[in-house]
């Protein structure tokens, strides 16, 4: 038994962590403490809302994050009434109406996020070639995951002396090769929070990174409860049937 | 496989052996048994409708200022399509009149196909709108609109002709004798959220109607 | 499985036309098993329940699923937001292509290790390697469906390994690809076959079963059952033994599934396909790593070209296990009784660890030289350890019977000719 577990475990700590390569230069992470993380994370639903708030009046003017509906708020602690509201705020385009011509009418529940442009074209040609990342799983498709996204935000600085920075690039700490076509998206009071809370970056970067982490993996509360109960029950029944095993086995042993 | 293994411990009969090693088998299984039953569970509810299934399948909201008096359009809730017709004073002057005519299948809406509020000559909220669910129900066919009077046969008063197996409704859609189809076109939940808008989907406030009641879609 | 003479009438009419309560009374309850089999011997029925779950998740799972390359990492998607429980099932297949390869592979070291491959368990071997050649061809499909980075120049990498065949190997990769490099066309085609293969390797189990229950399960000992007083019945020992390592199996799942769902993948499949900009590391997922390895490692060999030489060397890293039975030239099954051969064993389990961990990193550096040596190790493990020392080894004294080793702790043991004995 000592051998089989010790053989499981070199096979998947070796296996992990030397799936992924290192990052190029880039210093280590300073890691946050999020209040999602851990077996017994959960979300706290005023910093998802204040989050959705960044995203919505920052983010998203050049960000999509079309894997998401706006019924998927509830999540967040949306009721009905305010998903309703908050989606008929958007100009969503549908058709074609009877004359053949697609039109804009005003967001449901149903639509998915509005995308600040129709495509990557688009999306291009407003950014120096460059193409904003649809934001739906960020969270999940960079190495770091949450750590890596906040500490990019809050990681702008002006180059180190010696630094060639090429034209319309910005300085960053934590991305690969420190120059990203993004500048600093937040600012002290860029956004006013409803419910008060004050708005400096560094809050700002933490309310929207839970908001993309929630994004990523709306589930995982349910995810990480659900594994709770599992686990349990499977202790319970390995438990019964160890004992029936020793019991049966006992005339052989 | 010539060989036969020794006795083993289930076809032994020892009373205190016997009982324990019983109830532990017993247990693992039932346990083992729930386990599984917890394992099938999510696989089987996956097939329900997704969230944005149930989302999609919200109330829409219709501008029926447009429709002219006779005309009728159609637009898809829940993916079903719904007739909402404009009716002319004509068309509902002659309502009561075809309703008691003795041609009608169920001509009091006695069977649960509408809400309370629609359960009335008109088979509607308001006497010039008619709003149905145009599938009919013999076998789901969509009916064909056909409000002229004496167009299919010279006595037809208006209403609706199923092309498939030649049910016909009037204009209320309520469905005639000696045709396939059992009962009237369903009315979906449906009220006015102002003059001009109405709201396919849901009911009017003080209406407890539960669309998934009825007897035939 | 109760006696015969309380069966049910229902039963009976059943089994008089059709005898599968009979067969399964023989096969599971009646069917004699070593009396001494070990946890390692759990694996095999692990590996089972495995194939079970990822098929079972595997269809709910394609209830949801659009095989096409504008739609298909959306549904993926989808089905981890909107399905009910579809991040669950989606976890549970993403996770459980780990977990079968996991314990197919301890099972498969299992076998080295006692020599479940030796006569007369020849075919029950290879038709294991088959099932383990087919697993791989359709986790490698599996895993270009959610249409992600590393799906899309996984999959490019792959086939075009192809080309690499002479004369014939552009075209063939054409014909893989139903185009001019991997698109909508191969997206499909892999999705119908992925649907498709694991039906073949239920098959293929089914023989697999039927070889062992021919000569029944091989045991750590490595020598043959004597007679009943060397064996016990399937039901109920093995059958709780087995149940109770599922339980224990299911835990660890669990672990995985619900609290570390990605620690296995790879977070550049979160970015949908765009063949136009490749991924700084191509890597496949970890039961891959030290095929990848021996694929990168392989220079150029006389006149063959490196590229063709790593497709020969990868290919033949499973061929070679195919002929196992012939290579290993001891009369003696079991390592417990092989002295040289138990070390040498852990040695070749240190050389795939290794390999898998240089499969994972840039071919640079000092993993190119760790890469070459580590495959180099593999196949003269294979090639020239196992057959010489199969020749000069001198095995330990073997107990005279299953029943005298286990009842005695220890067992009585025979003199130098005690070998195993052929059929």
């Amino acid at each position: 038994m000592l051998k089989l577990t010790l053989a499981i475990i070199a096979a998947l700590t070796l296996a992990a962590p030397a799936l992924r390569a290192q990052e190029e230069a880039t210093p280590p992470l300073p890691h946050q403490s999020w209040s999602f993380e851990g077996p017994f994370g959960t979300f706290d639903r005023a910093a998802l809302q204040r989050g959705f708030q960044v995203y919505d009046q920052v983010c998203s003017n050049c960000h999509a994050m079309s894997l998401l509906s706006y019924h998927d708020l509830s999540g967040i602690g949306f009721g009905e009434n305010e998903i309703k509201a908050i989606a008929a705020q958007k100009q969503v385009t549908d058709g074609p109406n009877d004359q053949g011509d697609m039109y804009q009418r005003p967001g449901r529940a149903s639509d998915h996020f509005v995308a600040p442009f129709p495509n990557d074209q688009a999306s291009r040609a407003a950014h120096n070639g460059a193409l904003p990342p649809d934001l739906s799983v960020i969270v999940y498709a960079r190495e770091g995951g949450a750590d890596y996204v906040y500490d990019l935000l809050t990681g702008f600085s002006d180059p180190p002396p010696g630094f060639k920075l090429r034209e319309n690039m910005n300085y960053d700490k934590y991305f690969p090769g420190h120059q990203i076509a993004m500048p600093p998206p937040l600012s002290d009071d860029i956004v006013t929070y409803s419910d008060g809370t004050k708005a400096t970056v560094a809050q700002e970067a933490h309310d929207v990174v839970t908001f993309l982490a929630w994004a990523a993996d709306p589930h995982q509360e349910d995810r990480k409860r659900t594994g709770a109960k599992v686990i349990i029950f499977l202790l319970v029944m390995t438990g019964i049937l160890y004992a029936a095993k020793r019991k049966i086995w006992a005339e052989v042993h | 496989m010539a060989e036969t293994a020794r006795p083993g411990p289930m076809d032994a009969h020892g009373p205190e052996g016997g009982t324990r090693r019983d109830f532990l088998s017993l247990a693992a299984t039932a346990v083992a048994g729930i386990g599984a039953a917890c394992a099938v569970w999510p696989l089987i509810t996956s097939m329900n409708p997704a969230s944005d299934t149930l989302a999609a399948g919200a109330p829409i909201d219709i501008d029926i200022s447009g429709i002219q008096p006779g005309q009728q359009i159609i637009v898809l809730w829940r993916s079903r399509p719904i007739f909402i017709v404009h009716r002319t004073p004509d068309q509902i002057a002659t309502l009561k009149a075809d309703k008691d005519a003795g041609q009608l299948r169920d001509p009091n809406s006695s069977a649960d196909q509408q809400g309370a509020y629609a359960k009335n000559v008109y088979r509607s909220i308001k006497p010039e709108l008619l709003v149905l669910v145009g599938i009919c129900t013999h076998l789901g066919c969509v009916p064909e609109f056909t409000p002229q009077p004496g167009s299919i046969s010279p006595n037809w008063p208006g209403g609706y002709f199923c092309p498939c197996h030649g049910s016909r409704y009037d204009l209320a859609g309520r469905v005639f004798q000696n045709v396939p189809a059992p009962y009237n076109l369903p009315v979906p939940p449906y009220h006015f959220v102002s003059d001009t808008v109405i709201r396919i989907g849901e009911n009017p406030p003080d209406s407890t109607f539960d669309f998934n009641s009825i007897e035939q879609i | 499985m109760a006696a015969p003479q309380s069966q049910s009438k229902v039963v009976e009419w059943i089994d008089h036309r059709l005898p599968i309560f009979t067969f399964m009374r023989h096969e599971l309850h009646e069917y004699p098993t070593p009396k001494n089999l070990s946890y390692w011997w759990n694996f095999g029925s692990l590996a089972g329940i495995m194939l079970v779950i990822m098929i079972l998740t595997g269809i709910f799972l394609a209830m949801e699923y659009t095989p096409n390359v504008d739609l298909a990492f959306d549904s993926v998607e989808r089905i981890m937001r909107q399905v009910n429980y579809g991040w669950l099932i989606r976890y549970i297949h993403m996770n459980g292509a780990s977990f079968f390869f996991i314990v197919t592979y301890i099972h498969i070291f299992r076998g080295l290790y006692y020599g479940s491959y030796k006569a007369p368990r020849e075919l029950l071997w290879m038709l294991g390697v088959l099932i383990l050649l087919t697993m791989m061809a359709t986790a490698f499909m599996g895993y270009v469906l959610p249409w992600g980075q590393m799906s899309f120049w996984g999959a490019t990498v792959i086939t075009n390994l192809f080309s690499a065949i002479p004369v014939v190997g552009n075209d063939i990769v054409t014909w893989l690809w139903g185009g001019f490099a991997v698109a909508n066309p191969t997206l499909n085609r892999f999705y119908a076959l992925h649907y498709l293969l694991p039906f073949v390797i239920l098959g293929i189990v089914g023989l697999h079963i039927m070889a062992l229950h021919t000569h029944g399960s091989n045991n750590p000992l490595g020598i043959d059952r004597k007679g009943p007083q060397d064996s016990i019945p399937f039901h109920p020992y093995y059958t709780v033994k087995d149940a109770f390592g599922l339980g224990v199996f299911l835990i660890i799942f669990a672990v995985f599934v619900f609290y570390f769902p990605n620690l296995l993948g790879d977070p550049q499949n979160y970015i949908r396909a765009n063949p136009l900009q490749t991924p700084p590391e191509i890597v496949p997922e970890w039961y891959f790593l030290p095929f990848y390895a021996m694929l990168r490692s392989v220079p150029d060999i006389l006149f063959i070209k490196a590229k063709l030489a790593g497709v020969i060397a990868m290919f033949s890293s499973i061929f070679i296990l195919f002929v196992l039975p012939w290579l290993d030239t001891s009369p003696v099954r079991s390592a417990r009784f092989r002295p040289v051969y138990k070390w040498v064993f852990w040695l070749l389990v240190i050389d795939v660890l290794v390999l898998g961990y240089v499969g994972a990193h840039r071919p640079e550096g000092w993993y190119v030289f760790t890469g070459r040596v580590a495959t180099l190790y593999y196949f003269i493990h294979f090639l020239v350890l196992i057959p010489l020392i199969g020749i000069f080894e001198r095995p330990l004294p073997l107990p005279t019977s299953i029943s005298a080793a286990v009842t005695k702790g220890g067992g009585k043991l025979a003199g130098a000719a005690a070998r195993m004995e052929k059929p």
